[in-house]
């Protein structure tokens, strides 16, 4: 028998006649074609199965790419030596759990370097591609391929965003024997596995600092990766590997216009809501969204609490309250976390602080941050682009003034801080407007940290 | 493309029902093109602020919206308004950015005191700096209108395209029912990567076309919406086509269909004929025969695991049942003449191949009785015409 791939799946030929493939769970006979066809991410399971059955299997699709050599010798920490022993007596497929700041790129390096078969590292934007090439550049010299935003190019071990990978997978995914999935809880959330699908690799490294909860998330991560085989949290890690991170929570009042128009914003909000809830017992707020786009009711509700928002984003009191922090913290590098672009630009001419958001090129971002990790710059404010992965060195106070994403974002937003440093000790303050509904992210989103900066068990 | 949220749509039970816009929809179009020419030259993000509230006049809410997202879009960025010569130059917004913020960063002066020192250095007033500071952002960049900026009516157009796209893009999978102007489609379908096969139609109805992808086998996947939605706009220039498909929408499958003479802007024209022959046959025979109908590459048909792509149908239009395919051969051999007739005989429709006397690349005869018509330079469409009056009448001498 052969195994062919094709644009993300296998097609199977020679079948001798005594063998019904369909019976083997994920191969499902395609009447398009006239022959039984599978996804590619079962080629190596499939191969193993059918020679158990003592079928044999002459041809398959195997990566066809070099595999990367002569990486430069680099050293890894205790826990990441670790983790990728963990993950090597785990068949080589499974996530590691690390917190931000702890070398999860590092990692990954030496599972490259140690597995000898060609790469594609996958990662969620443009940016953290940059920071991949940047990682790879200095431990290989060899020919790093890119994938996504136009670029096309193929290498031994090749870096791409989700989307691009998403893509071309189709042609990509007979390519790598290793995959590895930076931030890889973005999978779980069940966008784009596909991705995964379609390629033969059966080598799989996750990466990530906020695994989903054990369910459907974590049960899709499993299967597209393999299981979270190594596990650290900051707790285990702070003081010699990670900054330790003392959290400072400040409740902020509302001028009384602020506060008038925010209640009557509420409360349009609150009554549309309630309308809803009572025709449809344990909707989510997806539901919500869907239903309210419907009616005016649900439409004015919507716009209310877009409203109200909107005002908690970047109140007087936080205003103030930012002043005083940046003006307190002048000496320390500091990173202001907004709920917007809007509100990173308020922030940076009131403050004269550099915005990184989307919107600003990505060389002048690069500059930035150089810039930033060289001491010119002080503080830097984003909405979005800082809260997953970028690698910021050093900086020593954040400030999340608004968050728009929930606990999730705010885990990874605080591991920004929590590089080590001589003597260094990471201050997060979280500006939350009393009265509203920050006040229960807040405790939702210190929960989570919590969960996450106590040590293992 | 527009978001799942902006569609205007109705599900009722499996199926799903796309509330295009139409002529009555065309005053309230109007006022809100008119409100996007008040922003002309002004920034892109007060443009965007202005879409998301509502017209002074009465709009349908999904209707309205999706029409500001895809109007939206074609609205050009502006690279901004130069100085006049005689200014001094002005330094970009990211330069300015990269000194003031790190002058700023250097000093315990507070944030007004650098604007200030700033801007008498740069010769503008306080409020100009603050404002070059991201004039190059995407949302601070003026907006110019696409010139001609569209009528009413074509924003309809392309507002219903987009909305439909946007329910294609939700689609693993789609079946055509197409006559005329199919391998364009087909074409197109294969460069995207996808899979096209024909499925048995019901008797007397014509076949159906499935396009879908490898992966689609597996789950509902929206890997190859794109690639689907992507055919749409061409298959307004097919004479006729119906396309159903289930799309991914507000979490449940929902049967949508098009066809033809929905109210959707269509692609760029495709190139109506493949050589000055076949465009010469055409006008020929359309002027010769009244009563027949020449489409131009009908739908495909399906012969064993293949699909063969027919140039012409000519059919009789008081008697449909009379109807006769042509293929134009290029170069050719008896062999390869009697393979394809052999091939096109699996199919129910008579056929009738013509070949060009120049190309022929070996010697020999043809079989007698092939229905095959010869030509040089020219087709003769009389000739043609004689054939398919004799083949559909069941006479059975050889042409040629």
């Amino acid at each position: 028998m052969r195994l062919t791939f094709d644009r993300g799946t296998l097609l199977f030929a020679d079948v001798p006649p005594e063998l019904d493939l369909t019976q083997i769970p994920g191969v499902l006979w395609d009447e398009r074609i006239g022959a039984p066809r599978a996804p590619a991410r079962l080629c190596y399971p499939l191969v193993s199965e059918l020679r158990r059955r003592g079928v044999p299997v002459a041809d398959m699709p195997r990566p066809t790419l070099a595999p990367p050599s002569e990486f430069r010798p680099f050293e890894l920490r205790p826990y990441q030596e670790a983790a990728l022993a963990a993950w090597r007596q785990a068949g080589r497929r499974g996530v590691v759990v690390l917190p931000t700041g702890s070398g999860k790129t590092r990692l990954a390096l030496g599972a490259i370097a140690a597995t000898r078969t060609a790469a594609l590292c996958l990662a969620p934007t443009r940016a953290l591609c940059d920071q991949w090439a940047a990682a790879l550049a200095a431990v290989w010299d060899g020919p790093v391929g890119r994938f996504g935003d136009g670029e096309r190019v193929v290498g031994p071990v090749t870096i791409a965003t989700f989307a691009g990978a998403y893509r071309h997978m189709a042609a990509l995914g007979d390519k790598f024997g290793l995959l590895v999935v930076d931030e890889a809880h973005h999978f779980g959330a069940g966008g784009r596995g596909e991705t995964l699908e379609m390629s033969i690799a059966p080598l799989r490294l996750g990466l990530t600092a906020t695994p989903p909860a054990p369910g459907e998330a974590a049960d899709r991560l499993g299967t597209l990766i393999g299981p979270v085989v190594f596990e650290r949290t900051v707790g285990d890690l702070a003081g010699r590997y990670l900054a330790p991170l003392e959290r400072v929570t400040w409740h902020l009042g509302l001028d009384p216009d602020e506060r008038r128009e925010h209640d009557a914003l509420w409360a349009v909000y609150r009554e549309a809501r309630r309308a809803f809830e009572a025709n449809h017992l344990g909707a989510s707020w997806e539901d919500f969204l869907h239903d309210a786009a419907r009616t005016d009711e649900g439409r004015r509700g919507l716009s209310a609490w877009r409203r109200a928002r909107r005002i908690l984003a970047y109140p007087r009191r936080k205003r103030e309250a930012l002043a005083l922090l940046l003006g307190h913290h002048r000496a320390q590098r500091t990173l202001i976390f907004v709920a917007d672009n809007q509100t990173a630009y308020a922030v940076a001419r009131e403050h004269l602080v550099m915005p990184l958001t989307c919107d600003i090129g990505r060389a002048e971002r690069l500059a930035a941050l150089e810039r930033f990790r060289a001491g010119e710059l002080r503080a830097l404010v984003s909405a979005q682009v800082l809260n997953e992965g970028i690698d910021v060195p050093d900086a020593e106070v954040g400030i999340v003034v608004a968050g728009r994403m929930g606990e999730r974002e705010h885990v990874q937003r605080v591991g920004r801080l929590l590089r080590p440093g001589a003597g260094k000790r990471a201050l997060a303050y979280e500006l939350v407007v009393e009265g509203s509904s920050e006040c229960r992210q807040a405790e939702r989103r210190g929960a989570r940290l919590a969960l996450r900066t106590r040590p293992s068990a | 493309m527009l978001s799942e949220r902006d569609l205007p749509l109705r599900l009722i039970e499996e199926r799903a029902f796309i509330d295009y816009l139409g002529p009555q929809d065309e005053p309230w179009l109007r006022v809100l093109l008119s409100e996007m020419a008040r922003f002309e030259g002004r920034r892109r993000r007060e443009l965007a602020e202005r879409l998301a509230e509502p017209l002074p006049c009465e709009a349908p809410h999904f209707k309205r919206r999706a029409a500001a997202r895809t109007l939206f879009g074609l609205w050009r960025r502006d690279p901004g308004e130069r100085p006049p010569a005689s200014e001094p130059a002005r330094p970009t917004p990211a330069a300015l950015r990269e000194q003031i913020f790190a002058e700023a960063a250097a000093g315990e002066r507070p944030a007004g005191a650098v604007i200030d020192t700033a801007a008498a250095r740069l010769g503008l007033a306080r409020e100009t700096l603050l404002e070059l500071l991201f004039a190059d952002l995407p949302g601070e960049r003026p907006v110019r209108a696409p010139d001609p900026p569209p009528t009413p009516a074509e924003a309809m157009l392309r507002t219903n395209l987009a909305i439909a796209q946007a329910v294609l893009m939700r689609a693993s999978r789609v079946e055509l029912r197409v006559e005329g102007g199919v391998r364009p489609i087909v074409r197109l379908a294969k460069l995207r990567g996808l899979l096209c096969t024909i499925a048995d139609a019901a008797e007397g109805r014509r076949p159906i076309l499935e396009i879908s992808g490898p992966f689609s086998l597996f789950q509902h996947t929206l890997l190859y919406g794109r690639a689907l939605a992507e055919l749409l706009p061409h298959l307004a220039w097919c004479a006729r086509f119906e396309l159903r498909a289930a799309c991914a929408l507000r979490g449940r499958l929902g049967t949508v269909s098009f066809e033809t003479g929905d109210p959707i802007f269509p692609a760029a024209p495709p190139i109506p004929f493949d050589s000055r022959l076949e465009e010469r046959f055409a006008r020929d025979l359309g002027r010769l025969a009244p009563d027949w109908d020449l489409v131009r590459e009908p739908e495909p048909l399906r012969t064993g695991e293949t699909l063969i792509f027919p140039d012409f149908l000519l059919r009789n239009r008081l008697q449909p049942q009379r109807r006769v395919l042509i293929e134009i051969v290029g170069f050719w051999t008896p062999q390869y003449l009697t393979a394809k007739l052999e091939k096109l005989r699996q199919v129910s429709t008579v056929c009738l191949l013509c070949i060009d006397e120049e190309r022929a690349c070996a010697l020999g005869d043809l079989p007698p009785h092939l229905p095959v018509l010869r030509f040089r330079r020219r087709i003769d469409a009389a000739a043609v015409l004689r054939e398919a009056e004799r083949l559909t009448t069941g006479e059975t001498s050889h042409a040629a």
